[in-house]
C-alpha cells in the first residue's frame, strides 16, 4: 500500500514536472480548455475587480481632498504650456507632412509612427508574488496580438503576453528578469537624447524596486533625473514611451559598459484602465500579407478553372 | 451540505482572491499579502472531509488559477496545492482535531506550500530573491494574514467538510 502510494507520487512529480516545462515560455497557440476556461473567469472577474475599485477609489478621493488645490493649480499651469507647444506642434507636422511628400515615403514609412492607442479595463490581477500578471477584457477579437505594448497616461505598464479571444494577459515590467529563460528585455534610449543613447531595461529589483537598465556604452550622456522611453531601434515595441527617471549610474559587472537604475513612472498596483498600443504594420510585414492575399485570391481562382 | 456548494463557494473565494482582495491590501503592501483563501479550504476539507476530497479541491484550484494567471508556468499551483492537501490528509483526516490544532495545522502547512512554490520558481530560474527575505517579505505578513481568515471561516467551513465526509462515510459502509 504504501509502496503504491510512492510510486503515484512520483509519477505526479514526474507529470507536473513534464507540464511545468512545457508550459514555460512562449507559446502562439493555447489549447482550447485554456482558452475556455480563460474567458469564462474573465466574464465573472470583471463584475468584481471594477466596483471593488470604484468604491476603494471614493475612499481614496475623501482621503487626498486636501491635495486637489494644489494639483489644479499644477494643471492650469501645465495647461497654459500645451496650449502653447500645440502651436508649434501643429506647425511642425504640417511641415513634415510636407517634406515627407517631398522625399516620396512610401505609405508604410509615413505612417510608421501612428500608433493605435485600444482601450482596454483591467479586469483582475495575480495574487502570485513571482508571477504578478495582469488580466485585460480585451482579447484577439479585438485586434490584440502577442508582444503588444501596455501603457498607462503615467508611463510603461508591461506587454500582452498570452491573447485569448475575449481577454489578455499583460506581464508586468516588475517581472522582467535577465536570467528568466522566458522573459523579454525592453530597448530604451533617454528622452530628448534619442541618437545618442541606448540600453537594455533587463531586470526588476524587487527589493529596491527599481528597474536595472543595462549595456550602455562608456561614453553614454545619459546622467540622473534623465527620462528614460523605449527606443525607436527596437522593431517589436513602439518608440518614445515613457518608461521612467534615471536614479544613479555605475560601471557594471565588468567593468566595459555601464549600468544604471531606474525608477518606474507608472503606478503598477491597483490599475483600472490601461491602452494597448497597436504598431503599424512594417513595410515587410505589408508585403507579406499582400502575397498572402494574393495568394488566397489566386488558390481560389484555381479550382474554378 | 452539497460538495458542489463547497465548489461554488471556493470558486467565489478565488474570484474575490484575483479581484477584491487586491483592492483592500495598502498600496505598501501589495505584492507581499499573497491571499490563498482556496487554500485554507483545500485544508479544511483535508482534517475533515479526506485527503481525496482534498487532492481533488486542491489540483482543481491550483490548476485554475495556474491556467488564469497564466504567466510563466503551468502547474506550480496545482501541484502544491495537491500535494499539501494530500499529505495533510493522509497524517490527520477524522482526528477530530479541535479549533487551535487545526489552526496550527494550516499554519504550518501554509509555510510548506508557499516554500515549495519558491522552491519551484527558484528551480526554473523565475526568481532570484535570497529566501530568507522572501520570508521576512512576503511569507510571513500573508501566514498571518491567511491564518486570520482560516479562523473567520472555521466554524461554517468544518460543518460543511464534516457532513461531506460523514456521507462518504456512509456510502462507504453501505457498500
Amino acid at each position: 500500500m504504501g509502496n503504491k502510494r510512492l510510486f503515484l507520487l512520483l509519477i505526479g512529480l514526474i507529470l507536473f514536472i513534464a507540464i511545468m516545462g512545457f508550459s514555460l515560455g512562449e507559446r502562439r497557440n493555447l489549447t482550447w480548455p485554456e482558452r475556455f476556461v480563460n474567458d469564462t473567469v474573465a466574464y465573472v472577474q470583471q463584475w468584481f475587480y471594477r466596483p471593488a475599485g470604484y468604491f476603494a477609489g471614493l475612499f481614496e478621493d475623501v482621503r487626498t481632498m486636501g491635495q486637489i488645490y494644489d494639483e489644479n493649480e499644477r494643471l492650469r499651469t501645465a495647461l497654459a504650456a500645451y496650449a502653447r507647444d500645440k502651436n508649434a506642434y501643429d506647425r511642425m507636422k504640417l511641415e513634415n507632412e510636407r517634406l515627407m511628400e517631398r522625399l516620396d515615403f512610401t505609405e508604410a514609412q509615413k505612417t510608421k509612427n501612428d500608433y493605435e492607442y485600444i482601450f482596454a479595463h483591467v479586469i483582475s490581477a495575480s495574487p502570485d508574488p513571482y508571477n504578478r500578471t495582469i488580466k485585460l477584457d480585451v482579447g484577439s477579437k479585438q485586434g490584440i496580438t502577442e508582444n503588444m505594448v501596455v501603457t498607462t497616461v503615467d508611463g510603461l505598464v508591461g506587454y500582452i503576453s498570452r491573447v485569448y479571444p475575449l481577454s489578455s494577459t499583460v506581464t508586468p515590467i516588475t517581472e522582467l528578469n535577465g536570467q528568466a529563460p522566458d522573459v523579454k528585455s525592453i530597448p530604451a534610449t533617454v528622452d530628448g537624447k534619442e541618437s545618442e543613447s541606448y540600453g537594455f531595461i533587463e531586470t526588476y529589483n524587487r527589493e529596491t524596486g527599481q528597474l536595472l537598465m543595462t549595456r550602455i556604452a562608456e561614453n553614454d550622456p545619459l546622467e540622473e533625473g534623465d527620462i528614460v522611453i523605449t527606443s525607436e531601434l527596437a522593431t517589436v515595441f513602439p518608440h518614445g514611451i515613457v518608461i521612467g527617471e534615471v536614479v544613479s549610474r555605475q560601471v557594471g559587472d565588468f567593468g566595459l559598459t555601464h549600468t544604471a537604475y531606474i525608477e518606474p513612472a507608472a503606478q503598477l498596483d491597483k490599475l483600472t484602465d490601461v491602452f494597448v498600443v497597436k504598431v503599424p504594420l512594417s513595410q515587410t510585414e505589408l508585403a507579406e500579407e499582400l502575397a498572402e492575399q494574393e495568394g488566397e485570391a489566386s488558390g481560389a481562382e484555381a479550382p474554378g478553372q | 451540505m452539497k460538495f458542489r456548494w463547497v465548489l461554488l463557494i471556493m470558486f467565489m473565494l478565488f474570484i474575490l482572491e484575483g479581484t477584491l482582495a487586491q483592492w483592500l491590501i495598502p498600496l505598501e503592501w501589495s505584492g507581499r499579502i499573497v491571499p490563498r483563501f482556496t487554500f485554507v479550504f483545500v485544508l479544511y476539507a483535508a482534517l475533515y472531509a479526506g485527503r481525496h476530497r482534498a487532492l481533488l479541491l486542491g489540483i482543481l484550484f491550483g490548476m485554475l488559477q495556474d491556467v488564469v494567471f497564466y504567466g510563466h508556468l503551468i502547474g506550480v499551483h496545482a501541484f502544491t496545492m495537491g500535494l499539501c492537501g494530500y499529505v495533510t490528509g493522509l497524517l490527520l483526516e477524522h482526528r477530530r482535531a479541535p479549533m487551535l490544532a487545526s489552526l496550527s495545522v494550516i499554519g504550518i502547512v501554509y509555510l510548506l506550500l508557499e516554500s515549495l512554490i519558491y522552491l519551484i520558481y527558484r528551480v526554473f530560474r523565475l526568481t532570484a530573491d535570497p529566501y530568507d527575505w522572501v520570508l521576512m517579505q512576503t511569507i510571513m505578513p500573508s501566514f498571518f494574514v491567511n491564518l486570520v481568515f482560516a479562523l473567520a471561516v472555521y466554524i461554517p467551513a468544518r460543518r460543511w467538510f464534516e457532513r461531506i465526509g460523514s456521507l462518504r462515510g456512509a456510502e462507504e459502509d453501505e457498500s
